[in-house]
């Protein structure tokens, strides 16, 4: 039965992305003279779909969930709603496609250029062929390499300054939901985009699973941001990245503070944590967000911004002030 | 028991055995189709219509190519490094040759000495030495912009290469494996066809409504031949006459009179994006991919009317079963 439906989602989204393709895209790629790009437009419909499908899943199944049991109560849900446009925007691929437009001819070459001097990329599925080579078998092996990169990769944006400012704009959500997994600086987003396909193309992940790889790893990070009881239970929470253990990276004292210190960096395994020393299993509840937005003494009440665009902004003027450029700004006072 | 009589047991019994061999055959025979999207080949029953099986292969196969010697059928695996060899009447796969870097287009040189793919994404064009069995890289040759399909001189001095990218057709000397000549042609140029008995070549142009007709020889382009928007791939129909063009914004195929290249007719009523096609040994159908369908058509040449489609993978692209009738380019039969 569940092949079945399986089947039917991926026919539907099929019919909507020949309907969409044939009546909109394609005859305008025709009017503007960018033919040379229909195939790839093609793809990317799928792509947007594929986004709007876990969209569709988040509305349906992970919002009613945290109406229903949500972890940390609030009196109103203003503060997601920026959020919601960052889903809206990464979900429906407007930076992938800044990303193909500005990286992909970039990567294209360099891939050409290392085939001509001899520099061999890793057929990852070609390993053990008969096992490796089945689809079923090389997507969770690519989920996991990926994943292991997505773990230091995620340790690095606390590491390094410049970079954790960018990064600090996901992490200065305080009412964490569902939707904040996709609040991201646009700089960092792009950053990511180019170092998860650099490396799918490392290891010759197939560009039809890449797609899926990328919808099965932002759910599963859209269900660890949830503000909601999740009952992971049986020895899950230790096969797979836990809201509550999310939640802990979060948390303000705990699970990051910028360079100095941080927990549970595991994007959808908890096995890099554990293996690395960085793993905390405390469940208590804290308070999410980065220290210096609280008030004096405790911080500074520091502002990451409100809106996306100053949030954007904030990000590349504390970066600024960080090299020096600028002084000590954007406190807010009360 | 007389002579004769045994002589006609043995011949009938022979000829039954033969008879079955011949059914089980073509009973084996399938339809091997590339899902270019979802990585793997649909084989297709050609008689009952029926999808009988599906095969993983590489990560993008595009293109395909029957070896010179009719054994194999040899699968681009665009995208990875390799070339997939399957059973021409089967599509079993057979083996897999390494190291042949990203593969999208593929031909043999009409004297089989030489082994050339387009690289279309990494812009280049590869050239092998093939030996009967054996490919050896003799050049990679560097080519702005999306270099897509390939087609030689008749006498395989040249390489045919359109630059979809770049709007050009180029032209690489096989001895030499340099560059000979770039020559701008149109909006997105794909597929190419060399008109038999002549200098020229038809060029399918997907950015434009019409298939350029280029003199080779005098590097220009001599005429257009209103199609349909969206001009793309050629499949000869082995009658003396026509070649069909499949136009894939128009959603339909161009018959082309290539000796006196004019547009005869349209086969019209089709799923978007028809590509590749195949035309039976008798002539009767036409098998098209429809690239932005997830379908294969069957179309019936006789009242030209699509008679039935067939689901298979995401975007469908090459096809080929080897009972079919001769091409003529590239490399004929």
């Amino acid at each position: 039965m569940i092949p079945d439906i399986l089947q039917g989602v991926l026919n539907g989204i099929g019919s909507v992305q020949t309907m969409l393709f044939t009546d909109v895209v394609q005859p305008a790629l025709y009017h503007f003279g960018f033919m040379d790009y229909d195939e790839d437009a093609y793809d990317a419909i799928y792509w947007v779909l594929v986004g709007a499908l876990q969209i569709l899943f988040m509305y349906a199944l992970l919002r009613p969930l945290e109406a229903w049991r949500p972890a940390e109560p609030w009196s109103d849900r203003k503060a997601t709603r920026v959020d919601i446009l960052y889903t809206w925007i990464t979900k429906l691929g407007l930076f992938n496609l800044v990303f193909f437009v500005l990286l992909q001819p970039a990567f294209d070459r360099l891939q050409s250029s290392m085939v001509l001097h001899g520099i061999p990329t890793i057929e990852l599925d070609a390993m053990w062929p008969g096992l490796t080579d089945r689809p079923l078998v090389s997507f969770f092996l690519y989920l996991i390499v990926l994943d292991f990169a997505g773990y230091w990769y995620h340790r690095w944006q606390h590491r390094f300054g410049v970079w954790w400012e960018l990064h600090a704009v996901h992490h200065s959500q305080r009412q964490m939901s569902l939707w904040t997994d996709d609040r991201n600086h646009a700089l960092d987003t792009l950053i990511q985009s180019a170092f998860f396909a650099a490396l799918a193309l490392l290891i010759g992940v197939e560009p039809s699973q890449y797609v899926w790889l990328v919808a099965f790893s932002n759910l599963l990070q859209s269900v660890q941001h949830i503000n909601a009881h999740l009952p992971f239970r049986f020895g899950l929470r230790r096969l797979l990245v836990s809201p509550a253990f999310h939640r802990r990276h979060h948390a303000i004292g705990y699970g990051h503070e910028g360079t100095h210190y941080g927990c549970n960096f595991g994007v959808l395994f908890p096995w890099w944590d554990m293996l690395f020393k960085t793993a905390s299993w405390n469940e208590a509840p804290e308070s999410t967000g980065i220290r210096d937005q609280l008030q004096a003494p405790a911080g500074t009440q520091r502002c990451y911004g409100e809106g996306w665009w100053s949030q954007q902004y904030l990000a590349f003027m504390r970066i600024a002030q960080r090299m020096g450029h600028l002084g000590r700004g954007n406190v807010v006072k009360n | 028991m007389p002579m004769p009589y045994l002589h006609r047991v043995a011949c009938y019994t022979l000829g039954c055995v033969f008879a079955l061999i011949g059914l089980r055959a073509r009973a084996t025979d399938q339809v091997i189709v590339l899902d270019s999207a979802q990585a793997q080949i649909t084989l297709i029953d050609p008689v009952t219509h029926k999808v009988t099986g599906v095969i993983p292969a590489g990560k993008e196969p595009h293109h395909l190519m029957i070896t010179p010697d009719h054994r194999s059928l040899i699968i681009a695996n665009s995208v990875s490094n390799s070339l997939l060899f399957v059973d021409p009447h089967t599509g079993q796969i057979q083996h897999t040759l390494e190291g042949v870097e990203d593969p999208y287009q593929l031909a043999f040189s009409p004297d089989h000495k030489w082994f050339v793919t387009a690289a279309l994404r990494l812009n280049r064009v590869d050239i092998y030495h093939y030996d009967g069995k054996n490919f050896t890289i003799a050049k990679r040759i560097p080519l702005a912009d999306i270099p897509s399909h390939l087609n030689f001189s008749p006498d395989g001095q040249l390489v045919f290469v359109t630059l979809q990218g770049s709007g050009e057709l180029a032209a690489i000397n096989l001895a030499t494996q340099t560059l000979a000549w770039r020559m701008p042609v149109g909006r997105a140029p794909a597929g190419i066809w060399v008109v038999p008995d002549s200098n020229d070549l038809l060029i399918g142009m997907t950015g434009e409504d019409d298939v350029a007709v280029v003199d080779w020889s005098k590097r220009q382009v001599i005429k257009r031949i209103p199609t349909g928007r969206g001009a793309h791939n050629f499949r000869s129909l082995d009658d003396g006459v026509h070649v069909a063009v499949s136009n894939r914004v128009a959603d339909t195929i161009s018959l082309i009179d290539y000796r006196t290249l004019t547009r005869s007719s349209d086969i019209t009523g089709l799923l978007p994006g028809p590509d590749d096609m195949e035309l039976s040994a008798d002539r009767k159908y036409l098998w098209v991919t429809f690239r932005f369908a997830r379908h294969v058509g069957v179309i019936d040449m006789t009242t030209g009317k699509l008679i039935d489609t067939i689901a298979v993978g995401r975007s469908p692209h090459g096809i080929y079963f080897f009972d079919r009738a001769p091409v003529i380019s590239p490399n004929p039969d």
